[in-house]
């Protein structure tokens, strides 16, 4: 049986950070399991920037600005303690990754370069011209070679094993020959980003951000943590949900609706194109919903009038995209849009240092919640989360792996496992996992999506139940056992069906509309109420239980939030 | 006044071919012909996707951002290594003139399943180049408290190289590769040459020499590797400066080096390479045997050999030209 | 008679000293077609891509020299090797792409009175055929269609690679060499390794390698059972004709198979003899059912 001391499930940007971290002053065993390659992690669609406030553009900015920021920006529903880290300790990990080698774009003097930001009060956000996560991806996975790390790719984790008080290691499949194993390890770091594609095709989100760590730690009795909130970006192209950046707007787009009105002048007449992203995302939607949108229900970013010589020379990344994902040249057509998720503020529940209520199991980046991001992440602290909080939970787990035993295993979970693999292969339905799939990603782009209200979320639960039947039921009708990605497709689909539950409950029970949480029926922001955390366990019943915990205000009095 | 926007979408009943095969269940790769309503927009993996979902879902093949960035999903169409992900199907059905495209895994890696290959060889080869930042700690502050200074210049020499998402095209479309199975391929010099070429790294010659352990000099500079480069980091163009590098470098015990210095200094000279000699130029005494079959050759069909470099009308010498090159390079002036 | 086509000729190396018959073979062969050669006088080597291994602002310097001449001359640069072509073709994109560069190499021209305009159009023996001849006129020239030949077609790949040095025809698709070959009357076959290289810039430094690689092409085009190999590229001629016997000894395989420079094969569709197109200098002998 293989075993590690420190076995991390994910190897985006928190998992590599924290195999670094553990892995640099000892000769402990660390191992990284991804259902992909390293550098194919989600974590290297990041564009933008990574906040740190190093005031290399604006020599008066300071952490205490972006902690601030950040705060406000998240509705202030982030725990003001982890956001105080997280920005303090922002310049120090920044500076670790230029110093392996991350190519950061520089300014004159040869400084970090920097950027504004949406929501960002001074220009912080460091940059490698738009592929910071890119490079960050592979600047940490080359580090991996350097110092050894040993990665198990393309092996897909299925449980999480503990005794209920210290964990005791994981199971998974390699995909490859279609094995299920037990390492065991005596920590164990969830980093496997996000669940945006409970949404399935209405995301930015790569194939398979399925939460397949956060759906494990759920199943395994572990608390889930704020899962409603699910920000959702304005402009993803209409076939693929792939993103325009907001710079296409920032250039002088229109957004058009079917009938080719510019129609932000109905929601926002001052700020039109411009105004916060989830007011455009809800003023797409509308447009939509009331009959005004595209043949396939979209709306249209214009920029034909911005002329052809602009839009080469300004957005030629923005026009290759639009030529390669949607086959629509933006200089000679509008771009059919929609709304898109793009990022999930929730996940697993965890101390400051990554740590769940479980020892020895840790969480970090997307897939944890310590919380930072609070109701809406600002732009560029998605990058910033997974360094500090993936590094902060590196080294715990390495301390706590240097002064402690391996504990013994339990129950036979490889078998347990290999029993519902079969059931999966030897299914009785016509079912197909795709169906099933995308039903769930109608359901939730309809129901659980920009807008919410309580009627249409009560209803959503009772369908996702029905699909929970029917992947019950599923065959997968692939036989081979090597490399089935059938197989793989129908374990996600059991992991984002648990986790679309959970997102649904708690945006039932939320009844306010915070950040990127809209309540139609209860439109306002309601900190008598609703100033927690929702914190998700699995019942008894296996349906989700909530409870809620107080949010951590150290420095800053909840204020409204206007820009 | 606004105007209904009536988008032109298009859609062609095609014949996509792809090439399955699943060890230990095939004894060999056959093909398989699905038809499917190509739309508009569509691209190659949307087209996969579609048939896993609606035709035959054990059709295997790897895919993850969608978005031409993790470099999963490269696949050959046509023959031409592409991502599947950014390559709309419409064009090239329409550049074809056909109904039918072909798809197949990359080359030159063993093939798992379907259009998935085994990747590993070629990330051993990688990880043996020392792919990775050595601090320079002339360049880089010991301390967090503070940045390490790169000019935007400094800079410049490698980021192009930096886009590389690792698929696996280049490597899938090198003959050298095919050919020979020990020669790193075209990724893995790019990567080495990255790393070389930074001014805040301080490991050049151990580097240096496993690159050239490893075929630095057996790029035949097809070219082919920039044409199917999806991220446009011309790895052919890097491979021909860590060349440069290694000369630069001491490396000069190499047929390569040899050959770089004979055609610089004949050109200088003489404005032509001196073509009889380059067998022993580079390669020196066992260079003979070459020279004297073509010889043979030449005088079976009447030709007196020469040993000179041969000239046409009003072919001089370049001197001029290197001398304001080196003039200019010496100041650190180059525009490249 | 029609009007006459000229262009300025780049010969590179493979068109003077022991392979000067090349230069008279292409001159005969273009009579035919109406295509005149000016060669340009006080031509550099292009460096074939080498010299950048020393210096890529010499190899940019000499090749704009090239250029500049050609300019003076106001005629197209022709060359009938893909690898000038190619080297050539790179430098006018990276001085279009970089005016400073441009700018800092017409200063090193200036010392000799010359100036890269950056006008000048470069083509090679595919174009000059397909394009600017056409092929309505050329197939008025045919006399003697090669009709029943077995044909593979081998680009090779610096006419094609990379693709945005490419002119007129699509770089993943061209169709240029087939269009020209189905003029002459031939059959073409398609064969597996018809996109490989024949590995000719490795025969100084790699000679083993660039056997691999030529018996690799060779052989997928042997597997079709085809009567000849026709190439645009002289230097793949090279590789395919003249070290063939050398690649198929060390790669262990038996068979010959005959290669054909392409004018030679519009010389004899032409109604040229085989020894006006100097046939009997093959190393692999060539024996048609003409």
């Amino acid at each position: 049986m293989m075993t590690y001391d420190i076995l991390i499930v994910g190897s985006g940007g928190a998992g590599l950070y924290a195999a670094l971290e553990s892995r640099m002053e000892e000769e402990l065993q660390v191992g990284v399991l991804t259902k992909v390659y390293p550098t194919r992690s989600h974590t290297g669609a990041a564009q933008g920037g990574v906040n740190a406030a190093l005031a290399n553009l604006d020599e008066t900015d300071t952490w205490q600005d972006h902690w601030f920021d950040t705060v406000k920006g998240s509705d202030y529903l982030a725990d003001q303690d982890a956001v105080e880290i997280m920005t303090r300790e922002a310049p120090m990990v920044v500076r670790e990754m230029e110093h392996w080698g991350c190519p950061f774009s520089r300014t004159d003097e040869g400084k970090i370069a920097q950027r504004p930001f949406g929501g960002a009060s001074k220009p912080r956000a460091c940059y490698s011209a738009d592929k910071v996560g890119h490079v960050m991806l592979h600047t940490l996975y080359e580090q991996g070679i350097r110092h050894g790390v040993n990665f198990f790719n393309e092996w897909l984790a299925l449980s999480l094993l503990h005794d209920g008080k210290r964990c005791q290691g994981v199971t998974a499949l390699n995909i490859q020959t279609g094995r299920v194993h037990t390492i065991r390890a005596k920590a164990v770091i969830l980093a496997t980003g996000g669940h945006g594609r409970i949404y399935w095709t209405r995301t930015s989100n790569a194939l398979g951000n399925t939460g397949d760590g956060t759906a494990m730690a759920y199943r395994a009795g572990l608390p889930i943590k704020d899962m409603e909130f699910i920000q959702f970006h304005p402009t993803g192209l209409r076939r693929t949900g792939i993103l325009v950046s907001e710079g296409a707007r920032g250039e002088g787009g229109y957004l058009l609706n079917g009938l080719g009105e510019r129609f932000m002048s109905r929601y926002a007449p001052e700020k039109m194109e411009l105004g916060p992203r989830d007011l455009v995302s809800r003023s797409c939607e509308t447009e939509v919903r009331e009959g005004r949108g595209g043949p396939d229900g979209e709306v249209f970013l214009d920029l034909t009038h911005l002329g052809a010589d602009r839009i080469k020379e300004r957005l030629p990344q923005i026009r290759e995209l639009c030529i390669e994902f949607e086959g629509v040249d933006p200089i000679n057509e509008p771009i059919p849009i929609k709304p898109t998720a793009h990022y999930s503020m929730g996940g697993i529940h965890t101390d400051l240092n990554g740590q769940t209520p479980i020892e020895g199991i840790y969480a970090a980046g997307e897939a944890g919640c310590v919380s930072v991001h609070g109701a809406n992440r600002l732009g560029g602290n998605s990058l910033l989360d997974i360094l500090v909080f993936g590094k902060r939970t590196g080294r715990h787990a390495l301390e706590f792996a240097r002064n402690n035993d391996l504990v013994p295993l339990g129950m036979d979970q490889e078998k347990a496992d290999e029993a519902m693999i079969a059931a999966m292969m030897a299914g009785t339905s016509g079912d197909s996992v795709a169906d099933i799939r995308r039903a769930m990603g109608e359901l939730m782009a309809e129901k659980v999506g920009v807008y919410r209200n309580a009627k249409d979320l009560e209803s959503a639960v009772d369908t996702l139940a029905e699909l929970q039947e029917r992947l019950g039921r599923v065959r997968v009708q692939d036989k081979n056992r090597a490399f089935n990605t059938e197989l793989v497709s129908a374990l996600e689909m059991k992991n984002m069906l648990d986790l679309a539950e959970v997102v649904t409950v708690g945006a039932l029970a939320r009844q306010e509309s915070r950040g990127a949480h809209t309540r139609e029926d209860h439109p306002e922001r309601n900190d008598q109420a609703w100033l927690a955390h929702t914190l998700a366990t699995r019942g008894g019943d296996g349906k989700p239980k909530l409870e809620f915990n107080p949010v951590t205000i150290t420095q800053f009095e909840p204020q409204a939030r206007t820009y | 006044m606004s105007e209904t926007i009536t988008p032109d979408r298009k859609s062609i009943l095609a014949n996509i071919r792809i090439q399955r095969f699943t060890p230990g269940q095939h004894k060999s790769a056959f093909y398989d012909n699905f038809k499917v309503s190509v739309e508009t927009g569509m691209t190659v993996l949307e087209t996969l996707r579609l048939i896993k979902n609606t035709q035959d879902s054990s059709l295997t093949f790897r895919a993850f951002c969608r978005s031409k960035i993790c470099g999963s999903c490269a696949v050959r169409v046509n023959g031409k290594p592409v991502l599947a992900c950014s390559t709309q199907l419409m064009p090239i059905l329409e550049d074809f003139k056909k109904e039918s495209v072909t798809i197949q895994p990359l080359r030159n890696m063993p093939v798992l399943r379907d259009l998935v290959v085994d990747i590993d060889p070629v990330i051993e080869k990688l990880s043996k180049m020392h792919p990775y930042l050595m601090e320079n700690r002339d360049r880089i502050p010991e301390s967090l408290e503070q940045e390490s200074l790169m000019s935007r210049q400094e800079l410049s020499r490698f980021d192009y190289i930096t886009d590389c998402i690792l698929c696996g095209s280049c490597y899938s479309a090198c003959s050298a590769a095919s050919a020979d199975p020990k020669y790193a391929g075209p990724l893995t010099l790019a990567k080495a040459y990255r790393f070389s070429a930074d001014v805040r790294d301080d490991f050049k010659g151990e580097r240096m020499q496993a690159a050239v352990d490893q075929g630095l000099w057996s790029c035949a500079q097809c070219r082919k590797c920039i044409n199917v480069c999806p991220k446009d980091t011309r790895p052919a163009v890097s491979i021909q400066r860590m060349r440069k590098m290694s000369i630069d470098d001491g490396i000069h015990d190499t047929p390569g080096s040899r050959r770089a210095k004979a055609y610089t200094e004949d050109v200088a000279k003489y404005g032509q390479v001196n073509k009889p000699m380059l067998p022993v130029i580079v390669n020196g005494p066992k260079g003979w045997a070459a020279i004297e079959a073509a010889d043979n050759y030449l005088r079976k069909h009447g030709i007196e050999p020469e040993r000179q470099v041969c000239l046409l009308d009003g072919q001089n010498s370049a001197e001029q030209i290197y001398d304001k090159v080196k003039e200019i390079e010496s100041k650190g002036e180059n525009k490249i | 008679m029609s009007d006459k086509i000229r262009y300025g000729f780049y010969s590179g190396c493979c068109f003077q000293g022991a392979d000067a018959r090349f230069y008279e073979i292409l001159q005969d062969v273009f009579a035919k077609i109406d295509v005149e050669l000016e060669l340009i006088q006080d031509a550099v080597c292009c460096g074939s891509g080498v010299i950048e291994e020393r210096s890529e602002l010499t190899s940019l310097a000499v090749n704009a020299k090239n250029m500049a001449h050609a300019e003076k001359m106001g005629l197209p640069l022709y060359t009938p090797c893909s690898t000038c072509f190619n080297v050539i073709s790179n430098a006018q994109k990276r001085m279009r792409e970089n005016p400073a560069l441009h700018a800092q190499v017409n200063e090193i021209l200036a010392e000799q009175g010359l100036e890269y305009k950056g006008t000048c159009k470069i083509t090679h023996t595919l174009w000059v055929i397909a394009q600017d001849v056409g092929l309505e006129k050329l197939k008025e020239r045919v006399t003697n269609p090669l009709s029943g030949l077995r044909v593979a077609s081998y680009y090779g790949c610096h006419t094609r690679n990379p693709a945005d040095i490419q002119g007129f025809e699509s770089a993943d698709n061209p169709t240029s060499l087939e269009d020209i070959l189905r003029v002459l009357g031939v059959q073409i076959v398609e064969y597996e390794t018809q996109e490989d290289c024949c590995g000719y810039h490795l025969a100084w430094p790699n000679n083993q390698l660039n056997m691999q690689m030529t018996a690799n092409v060779l052989e997928g085009a042997h597997k079709k059972d085809v009567d000849l190999m026709v190439t645009s590229c002289p230097l793949c001629f090279k590789s395919m004709d003249g070290s063939q016997a050398k690649a198929l000894a060390q790669t262990g395989k038996n068979f010959q198979l005959p290669v054909l420079f392409l004018p030679e094969l519009v010389g004899l569709a032409c109604g040229m003899s085989p020894d006006e197109m100097k046939l009997q200098f093959h190393g692999v002998p060539v024996s048609l059912r003409l």
